[in-house]
């Protein structure tokens, strides 16, 4: 068996190998013209690193996605998280919050930080409301207003208030619950107004600033944004960079941070960054934490350990170079047919070291072999290429041939993957054929000119070239029970298979106690804020507000941040206009009257407090914590209905029972009370028309593009949307609005798909072209059934282990079905070559010499993989795990069982493995 | 003759769907049985549970009759203490609440029935329908048979057939041996935003009820349990002047 024919593939192979290792010279001009054809190729390739660059081009939605990152300036903004919840005083803690956040605004709003940020807000613009705050009120509104204000005296305004109450609010939970904030804000306004008519009852004068910030809180709510207890709040940093600027981002984020935690414990409360882009530094900072060591001394390891296998110090030359050189030439080919790589490919070529490398430990191993069994120079790297060459070719080309046919896949992505994949393993198995037998002849060539032998250090620590062998003499011994073991371990894991699962939560992919996604939670919890939703873009401002109040009908819906209620079009300007002409004309009339029925007053405070409290009772029901908090505080009833604390009612109700209230005094509030509300009425009482020109910048930036024509639409879900189930049911309800909803929501949804369906279908195509191919390199079924029975229980025990210990797929770590199918394969494929060389009963030897290599290529890969579980980044330490776990499945299966049943099938059953028409 | 057997074709398949219909039409009206009765009294308790937290439980006694092609309920709160004596008063589509911390009474407009009731998953709908059976305002169409919570049902989809039904659609799962809702979902502009597992089924006075069921929120982190306590049919404890705005005044 051992002396057949040389094949035709085989002379080819073995005269390269004589050739160029005697002409190394020649050998490597002809490899640097290639090298220099390919330059050209790599001088057009375009590297995309952005997220985007793996997401469909034609698609309109990444196209909007673009859009709104490039063209609306505060869709990078930078959230700072303000947090006083260790202040025990709720009023302390609210008062530290504010005072925080106009320092941060005051800070970043200096010279040295315009670097970096455009601007900085920490509330919203009021003097623009109150300017113009009726023109965009919606004509039920501007009636329920004229209702409301008819009379500012004292008594008739508080009835007007009671009724509007009583009208508006009464056992309607749900509409309390959507307008709570506003709700929260007048109630506070309110407070402060009944405070100050406490003071006045009590004799006390009231300053006019203290009427005014009252009468602002009541008109206007409150402008900070904070949370639901009022010990948080948030500035809105927007930044001069965004997600697409990597050399910005990171000293952009680190530059904010630093000031803003700076300001944090000089106010004694914390204060953190969070937002996409916060997120997109935290990735970068994170991707290469904990794996810097990690992968130095893994290649230390990968280094020594071939540096003494193969006895040789110049190995890393010998197959650094051919590696490098490969993917290079890789690029080459990139730039020549599909002229970019993508975030996805690029990461591939990483991947590609780790294959590239396997070639040549099996070259090498095979020279060393045949060195160690006594053949000169020459014979030994002609024989190397012989044996090892047909196994190197048909697994190269096989696992080639597999990721080529990835091309067929729906999604680019996916197609381009394959591309430079497929294209990288041929690139790769040529530069090792052609570039490691000249370099070992130039080796040679020293060493005899040097007159030197093998270093001594390497008789001390000798691996021996057919270290594997003890393996295959205990396996020729007892295949049965082998194959029977290791076939029991995989059925024992195709059970648990069906149990693998893929994430779709993206932020699962992150770094563990990252501030940036933990204060996304914290949005949610405290604030009522997603931390991430759906946008869409509009031509038309008039179709803007149409989708705006469509999409807040959806129950997955809880907010739609738009320039809709800021639209008001030519006849809402008429009629509205017309309504509050007639609105200022009645305020106009407003007098402060000389007296004050003090009955009166008191039934109408009577009549507020009930209406507070069954507004506290909805809102105990409704468990709307931050409305129930406020009410209380104005009642003095605790969350239980008990009365705890004696309010500004009870002052007022024991002064007007017992007659002690000073009535002159409270006549003179009404004096300043009635023209400076009235004043601030007819101010937003204007009939101006206003147009998007004139709305103040921070809702241009957020809502309108830079050239003024398009507009976009925040759709806020009532949940994490990155939680999938919910996630569905946002989309769908989108979609029945509108189908141009994007955002990085669909970039998930369009991995996974990537994952799920394409990634499933292209690995059902490349099996299948797998067991075409080994058929054409085979010709014997029997034989290419066996070498898929293996992949197959390789890919069964990976699926049932991970679904054992609850590891899922994302979209990095299922990288590992091509690299398995690969790998599985090409191991296979090489004891395959082997047996069929060596013949029957010699498993010992094929093991022995084959297997040697399998376990080098084996650990040097998973030594490689490992280096990425220290990382931080759930995402590449999962990587990590599946990848390494992968490479011991494939190796145990490749060696401990395909082997066995090799044996039984030949030798035992007698049955014939050889290609069709030999015996 | 081809057109006589493509005539012969839709006939036998348009039979086949209106049997197909009835059928699923008498799955439901079988299922409704038990939440049809007249002078219905029940004592429950209901804990809603918001990001997995449990909120302050609520128990409350509810009265129900039917009279003169009416549905009239009525659910009074019997805790917690703050919530003591606040009253939902319902007939037909007009709702009142009485404000234990106030004594005053509240008209709702009707569509307030489709608000959530006391901070719950339920809408009062969801609570007050019971009368006339869920199926009321829906066409029910069997789509199929699929085990759920371990028993095999039918899957039935009612589709909206009135312009103020609550909900675009409904798939409700319905035992095939012994015609108990098992599960409904609920969907709202195209997807399933709230299903509602009935567990604990007793025979009581002859029908099956069930005495704890689950609503969960698919929009809301929220899920709302009620646990019944008393069910009695028939009752005596129902009264016809339990169902006016002046009996809910002298609530105390």
């Amino acid at each position: 068996m051992k002396n057949q024919k040389e094949n035709f593939r085989e002379r080819i192979l073995g005269g390269w190998a004589v050739w160029s290792s005697q002409n190394w010279g020649k050998s490597f001009l002809l490899l640097l013209v290639i090298t220099l054809a390919m330059g050209f190729g790599v001088s057009i390739l375009k590297t995309e690193m952005t997220f985007y660059s793996i997401l469909p081009n034609n698609s309109n939605q990444v196209r909007d996605m673009k859009m709104i990152l490039e063209e609306f300036p505060a869709a990078s903004s930078i959230l700072a998280v303000v947090d006083a919840r260790a202040v025990e005083d709720p009023a302390a803690a609210e008062e530290q919050v504010k005072r925080t956040i106009d320092a941060i605004v005051e800070k970043l709003s200096r010279r040295d930080y315009s670097e970096y940020v455009v601007r900085t807000t920490g509330k919203t613009d009021m003097d623009f409301f109150k300017a113009h705050g009726f023109m965009f009120s919606k004509e039920k509104d501007i009636e329920r207003s004229s209702r409301l204000y008819s009379d500012l005296n004292l008594v008739p305004l508080l009835t007007r208030i009671n009724e509007d109450f009583e009208r508006e609010y009464a056992g309607d939970e749900d509409k309390l619950a959507d307008e709570e904030q506003l709700a929260v804000g007048m109630f506070r306004g309110l407070s402060e107004v009944l405070g100050i008519m406490e003071k006045s009852a009590q004799g006390e004068s009231v300053s006019s600033v203290e009427l005014d910030k009252a009468l602002d809180s009541w008109l206007f709510g409150e402008s900070y944004l904070l949370s639901d207890d009022n010990k948080m709040g948030i500035a809105i940093i927007q930044p001069t960079f965004t997600m697409e600027d990597f050399l910005t981002m990171a000293p952009g984020v680190n530059t904010i941070e630093s000031a803003v935690k700076e300001l944090g414990l000089e106010m004694g409360v914390d204060v953190g960054l969070t937002g996409m882009v916060v997120v997109g530094r935290d990735e970068m900072v994170t991707s290469e934490q904990g794996i810097i060591l990690s992968s130095f001394l893994a290649l230390i390891a990968i280094l020594l350990i071939m540096i003494f296998s193969f006895r040789m110090f110049s190995v890393p030359l010998i197959s650094g170079i051919p590696l490098i050189t490969g993917i290079f030439w890789t690029m080459g080919m990139s730039g020549f047919i599909i002229h970019r790589l993508n975030i996805m490919t690029a990461m591939y070529l990483v991947a590609l070291m780790g294959l590239g490398i396997d070639f040549a430990i099996h070259l090498l191993t095979s020279f060393i072999q045949e060195r160690d069994e006594g053949e000169e120079f020459t014979s030994a790297i002609r024989k190397a290429i012989m044996k090892s060459g047909s196994g190197i070719l048909t697994g190269g080309l096989t696992t080639a041939t597999a990721f080529f046919a990835l091309i067929i896949a729906d999604t680019e992505m996916i197609r381009e993957l394959g591309f430079v994949a497929g294209m990288g393993i041929v690139c790769e198995l040529i530069a090792m054929i052609l570039f490691i037998p000249p370099l070992l002849g130039f080796r040679q060539y020293r060493k005899d000119k040097k007159g030197k032998d093998e270093n001594r250090i390497f008789s001390t620590v000798k691996i021996k070239s057919d270290a594997a062998s003890g393996i295959g003499k205990v396996l020729s011994k007892a295949p049965v029970l082998f194959s029977i073991i290791m076939l029991a371990i995989g059925i024992f894991f195709a059970t648990r298979a069906p149990g693998v699962s893929l994430s779709t939560n993206l932020m699962e992919m992150e770094a563990e106690g990252l501030e940036s996604i933990l204060l996304q939670d914290t949005l949610v919890e405290e604030f009522g804020m997603a931390p991430d939703y759906l946008s869409v873009i509009s031509m038309d401002i008039g179709e803007v507000r149409d989708l705006s109040d469509r999409l807040e009908d959806l129950s997955s819906v809880k907010m739609v941040d738009s320039l809709g209620p800021y639209y008001v079009s030519p006849s809402e300007t008429e009629s509205r206009g017309a309504l509050i002409r007639q609105f200022a004309e009645n305020l106009e009339k407003n007098r402060a009257y000389k007296n004050l029925d003090g009955e009166m007053l008191l039934q109408e405070l009577y009549r507020l407090e009930m209406n507070l409290m069954e507004m506290g009772d909805m809102a105990y029901m409704g468990n709307m914590n931050k409305l129930l908090n406020t009410i209380g505080s104005i009642t003095g009833f605790d969350n239980d209905g008990e009365k705890v604390a004696e309010s500004s009612f009870d002052r007022l109700f024991s002064m007007l029972e017992e007659g002690n209230a000073d009535s002159q005094s409270l006549i003179e509030l009404q004096g300043t009370m009635v023209p400076a509300l009235k004043n601030k009425l007819l101010t937003m009482a204007s009939d101006e028309p206003v147009t998007l020109d004139i709305l103040p910048s921070t809702l241009r930036d957020s809502y309108i593009s830079k050239d003024g024509k398009k507009f976009l639409i925040n759709v806020i879900p009532t949940q994490n949307p990155w939680e999938e189930d919910f996630r569905n049911i946002y989309s769908e309800q989108m979609k029945t609005i509108t189908d141009k909803g994007t955002g990085m929501l669909l970039a998930g949804d369009q991995l996974s798909f990537m994952a799920e369906q394409d990634g499933v279908k292209a690995a059902v195509v490349a099996l299948i072209v797998v067991f075409l191919i080994l058929l054409l390199d085979f010709r014997n079924i029997k034989l290419v059934v066996l070498t898929m029975v293996s992949l197959l229980l390789s890919f069964l025990t990976l699926f049932g282990f991970m679904s054992l210990v609850g590891i899922k797929f994302d979209f990095i770590n299922i990288i590992v079905v091509p690299l398995l199918i690969g790998i599985g394969v090409d191991d296979a494929v090489h004891i395959n070559h082997r047996y069929l060389y060596e013949g029957k009963g010699r498993m010992g030897i094929v093991i022995g010499k084959t297997g040697t290599a399998l376990m080098i290529t084996s650990i040097t890969t998973m030594v490689g993989f490992a280096s990425f579980i220290p990382s931080v980044m759930r995402g590449m330490r999962s990587t990590g795990i599946v990848l390494s776990i992968a490479m011991v499945i494939a190796f145990s299966f490749s060696v401990l069982f395909h082997p066995g049943m090799l044996i039984i099938i030949t030798e035992k059953l007698g049955l014939n493995i050889k290609p069709w028409g030999k015996k | 003759m081809k057109k006589k057997s493509i005539m012969l074709l839709l006939i036998t398949l348009c039979a086949a769907g209106i049997l197909w219909a009835q059928n699923a039409q008498d799955i439901v009206d079988r299922a409704d049985h038990a939440f049809q009765g007249d002078r219905v009294y029940s004592t429950s308790s209901m804990t809603v549970y918001k990001s997995g937290e449990a909120q302050t439980v609520q128990e409350m006694e509810s009265y129900s009759m039917e009279k003169n092609g009416k549905t009239y309920s009525l659910s009074v709160y019997l805790a917690p203490r703050r919530m003591k004596g606040t009253a939902n008063l319902m007939i037909e589509d007009d709702l009142w609440v009485r404000f234990s911390s106030t004594g005053r009474i509240r008209k709702l407009s009707s569509s307030a029935k489709k608000n959530s009731a006391g901070g719950s998953d339920f809408s009062y709908a969801d609570m007050g329908d019971g009368g006339q059976g869920l199926s009321e305002k829906y066409t029910p169409v069997l789509i199929g048979e699929e085990t759920v919570e371990g028993e095999k049902c039918y899957k039935i989809e009612l589709n909206a057939a009135v312009s103020d039904a609550p909900y675009d659609k409904m798939v409700v799962f319905i035992t095939i041996d012994t015609y108990r809702y098992i599960k409904i979902d609920y969907y709202e502009s195209g997807a399933n935003i709230k299903s509602m597992i009935f567990s604990d089924y007793r025979t009581v006075d002859g029908k099956d009820y069930p005495f704890f069921y689950v609503m969960n929120n698919h929009t809301k982190p929220s899920r709302t349990e009620v646990s019944v306590d008393i069910f009695e049919t028939d009752s005596s404890r129902v009264q016809d002047r339990f169902f006016t705005t002046g009996y809910l005044e002298s609530i105390r």
